[in-house]
């Protein structure tokens, strides 16, 4: 299925669709396959970590070929930290989190490989002390019902089109806790989804409980939605590009709300953005992606300061900086993302890199754990790693 | 008649642009523009009279040279965007006078103005909605040049390969359509469709924001570059600091269709003055974890422009609100030589006259909203 140029020959065509039915439907059948407990449950590797991703692949079958959106993911996310994932768009970190919560569009998309272990906590340990865990890639529909909403909760990026303009913020608050929660009250849930607001600083409660979306500015749907992610008393927030619709000043405000929130609450948050900013301030631990690979990890610290892979380098050279001179040109990472589809195993960002070696024209690297936080993907630091 | 009427308003108008006349008529001025209002009606009698307005850009003056930019900065609804579209005629001028390279174009008919449209461009945010679907690269870039006769009929496919080439696109890109392109490259598509007809003057709606980090820096180095080559002058609308940092000589701070601070870029990032402005500035985040800037952060959202407070638009949010402050709009006053600030603390008219302005801080009259949040 090699394309010639830009176009499809109708032989070709005929053969992806045929490709794509067929793989839709075995993974769509392996999914109704009843399962046990035993199936879907997997000890963690670290009892201090939240989600273990492991080699996690979700591809999407579409008519000009498979798209390898993520490609072999793996991060942790430990207990009450901020994991940042950036990268540009269509870098696969939309993908990943819609992976974890198990909502990627089937079912053209799916997950075909790896493991995503998500620490309960309510399933005991194994006998040598580990917590065991969902394998949420596993997990059967009816199940992930009740992690999804209450144990792992999402923020969108577009607060005005993920809140239903129909219903008021009130019953869409209290939704959540009726579906989590089938014994509780009117009342208790009202009362509830009203101390919700009000711990996302809104100040007339009530009021806003009663209103629409429509009646609320940008900042104070983004604080509802917090809001509604909070109602459950989830572990692990997924907050994806929460404040890029936002202005710089509310986005400050949602930003210094949900730090606040994290260290008050204790959960762990895993921020999407492509804002390298927003992660300086805000994440303990990044994780770098680009075209559906994860290139570089580490600690806040290490990628802001020791930034090892070339496109971090390029990525945090080209943002121009308030603080900075502006009286050289920009730098600028030459060429573009390489098409998703029929990727070449070796490395992405080849074509774009200015420090490339030899190496790089054979297989995709296999990434080196330069210190005990950081890991990079890279030659050039594999070299370094074998002469030791 | 063009000639009179720039005569008379010179006369007419306050003695700060006069001044601005004196200054500008030494140097090339492209564009100069006198206390322009755009208000939209929001409600009608009976009779369909506008009986409430709002009001988007609000009195708003600033010259602009040859080869320079201007940045204009600030947040959602505050009217930047209506501001360059008034500037290019787009909405009817509501009050306020546009000189063009001299020529009063305020009181232009549509017709007329076609005469001005080769020299003024507009580059727009989203270049996945601004370039038609069914049209091929060369005929979106060449349509204008061909409409204008910017170049004769036979010589227009060059033309459109050269411009294109300056931007940056490949020829082979001349017969294919705009949905095969990524984003950045969607963008340097506008940027020729923009130039293809020799403008003078550009407005460049943010032309960076939906575009990924990397790419934002080739687009941003393109402009810049065009510019020293063909000698153009940008008006930047942006809402990123760091970008606007970047590329203009001057920047015009905007809240609520107001002018909060203009001056040049370098000075009003080494002392921004007005208090709104040092809160802009503030909540940029800085791409350091071991950086921890003093935020300033701002409570509550920008007020309706429909109903916007009173006296200085931004006392409601102020963190150095004074009582004269919602009793009076602020002047314009130089604080610095050639850096402006529409705030009550730097003018000290007001501030040595303590007897007769309350210059104590106040808490403005809180709505019932922020009313709970002091009981707790």
């Amino acid at each position: 299925m090699k394309q010639k140029g830009n176009y499809l020959s109708v032989k070709d065509s005929r053969a992806i669709i045929r490709y794509n039915i067929k793989q839709m439907k075995h993974y769509e059948a392996e999914k109704r396959k009843p399962r046990t407990l035993a199936e879907y449950t997997v000890p963690m590797r670290d009892n201090r970590n939240l989600i273990e991703i492991d080699s996690l692949k979700t591809c999407f079958f579409t008519d000009n070929g498979t798209v390898m959106s993520v490609n072999g993911v793996s991060f942790d996310i430990p207990k009450c930290k901020i994991v940042g994932v950036v990268g540009e768009s269509g870098c696969g970190k939309s993908v990943t989190s819609l992976s974890i919560m198990q909502l990627v569009q089937a079912p053209q998309g799916q997950v075909i490989e790896g493991q995503i272990r998500f620490n309960a906590g309510d399933l005991g340990q194994t006998e040598d002390g580990r917590d065991i865990g969902y394998d949420i890639a596993k997990t059967p529909t009816a199940e992930m019902y009740r992690i999804r909403g209450k144990d792992i909760t999402m923020i969108f990026q577009e607060p005005m089109t993920s809140l239903n303009p129909v219903f008021t913020i009130g019953y869409q608050l209290d939704e959540a806790s009726f579906i989590h929660n089938p014994g509780i009250s009117a009342e208790d849930a009202k009362a509830h989804s009203i101390e919700m607001l009000k711990k996302v600083g809104i100040s007339m409660p009530e009021h806003t409980y009663a209103s629409y979306p429509h009646e609320l500015s940008g900042g104070m749907r983004q604080r509802v939605m917090i809001a509604m992610a909070l109602v459950g008393d989830p572990k692990l927030i997924i907050a994806d590009e929460p404040t890029t619709a936002l202005d710089v000043t509310i986005q400050a405000q949602i930003l210094e709300l949900l730090k606040d929130l994290q260290k008050k609450q204790g959960c762990s948050i895993m921020l999407i953005t492509h804002d390298l900013g927003v992660i300086a301030e805000m994440a303990d631990e990044v994780v770098v992606m680009y075209a559906g690979r994860v290139i570089e990890k580490g600690t806040a610290h290490d990628i802001f300061h020791n930034p090892l892979h070339p496109y971090t380098i390029g990525l945090q050279k080209s943002k121009p900086m308030i603080n900075s001179d502006v009286n050289e040109p920009l730098y600028s990472i030459p060429g573009q993302v390489p098409n998703p589809i029929n990727l070449p195993n070796s490395c992405y960002f080849k074509s774009r890199c200015s420090k490339c070696v030899e190496k790089c024209e054979g297989e995709y690297p296999r990434g080196v754990q330069v210190s005990d936080t950081h890991w990079v993907c890279c030659y050039l630091y594999e070299e370094k790693a074998d002469a030791k | 008649m063009i000639e009179q009427k720039k005569d008379n308003s010179v006369t007419d108008s306050a003695p700060v642009s006069e001044e601005k006349v004196t200054v500008s008529s030494s140097k090339d001025v492209v564009l100069r523009v006198e206390h322009l209002k755009k208000y939209f009606p929001i409600a009608t009698d009976f009779f369909g009279r506008p009986t409430a307005y709002l009001r988007a850009v609000d009195d708003i003056s600033f010259t602009l040279e040859r080869g320079k930019t201007i940045g204009i900065v600030g947040e959602s609804g505050c009217g930047k965007t209506t501001l360059g579209r008034t500037i290019l005629k787009l909405y009817d001028i509501t009050d306020g006078e546009i000189y063009f390279e001299g020529n009063n174009i305020t009181g232009l008919s549509k017709s007329a103005m076609k005469k001005y449209r080769t020299d003024m461009q507009l580059i727009f945010q989203d270049p996945y909605s601004s370039l038609s679907p069914r049209m091929t690269v060369g005929n979106i870039i060449g349509e204008a040049v061909r409409q204008h006769n910017i170049v004769p009929k036979d010589e227009v496919h060059d033309y459109v390969l050269d411009i294109m080439k300056k931007c940056g696109l490949r020829p082979q890109f001349y017969d294919r359509y705009p949905h095969e392109f990524s984003g950045g490259q969607r963008q340097r598509i506008c940027i020729a469709r923009a130039l293809a007809v020799k403008p003078k003057l550009v407005i460049c709606d943010e032309p960076v924001s939906a575009l990924d980090v990397s790419i934002q820096a080739q687009i941003i180095n393109l402009l810049k570059e065009l510019q020293t080559r063909m000698g153009l002058t940008y008006i930047f609308i942006s809402h990123d600091l760091s970008v606007v940092k970047y590329i203009t000589d001057r920047i015009m701070v905007m809240y609520l269709g107001n002018m909060m601070e203009t001056g040049d870029t370098a000075g009003i990032f080494r002392n921004p003055l007005h208090p709104y402005t040092q809160a802009l500035f503030s909540a940029v985040p800085v791409p350091d974890p071991d950086v921890k800037m003093k935020r300033i952060i701002l409570e509550g959202d920008i007020p309706s422009p429909a109903n916007p407070p009173s006296g200085c638009k931004f006392h409601t949010r102020c963190s150095k609100c004074m009582g004269v402050c919602a009793a009076k709009a602020p002047r314009y006053v130089e604080a610095e030589a050639g850096h402006f600030v529409a705030c009550h603390l730097y003018d000290t008219e007001i501030m040595n006259r303590g007897d007769e302005y309350d210059l104590t801080p106040y808490t403005p009259p809180v709505e019932s909203e922020e009313g709970e949040k002091t009981d707790e």
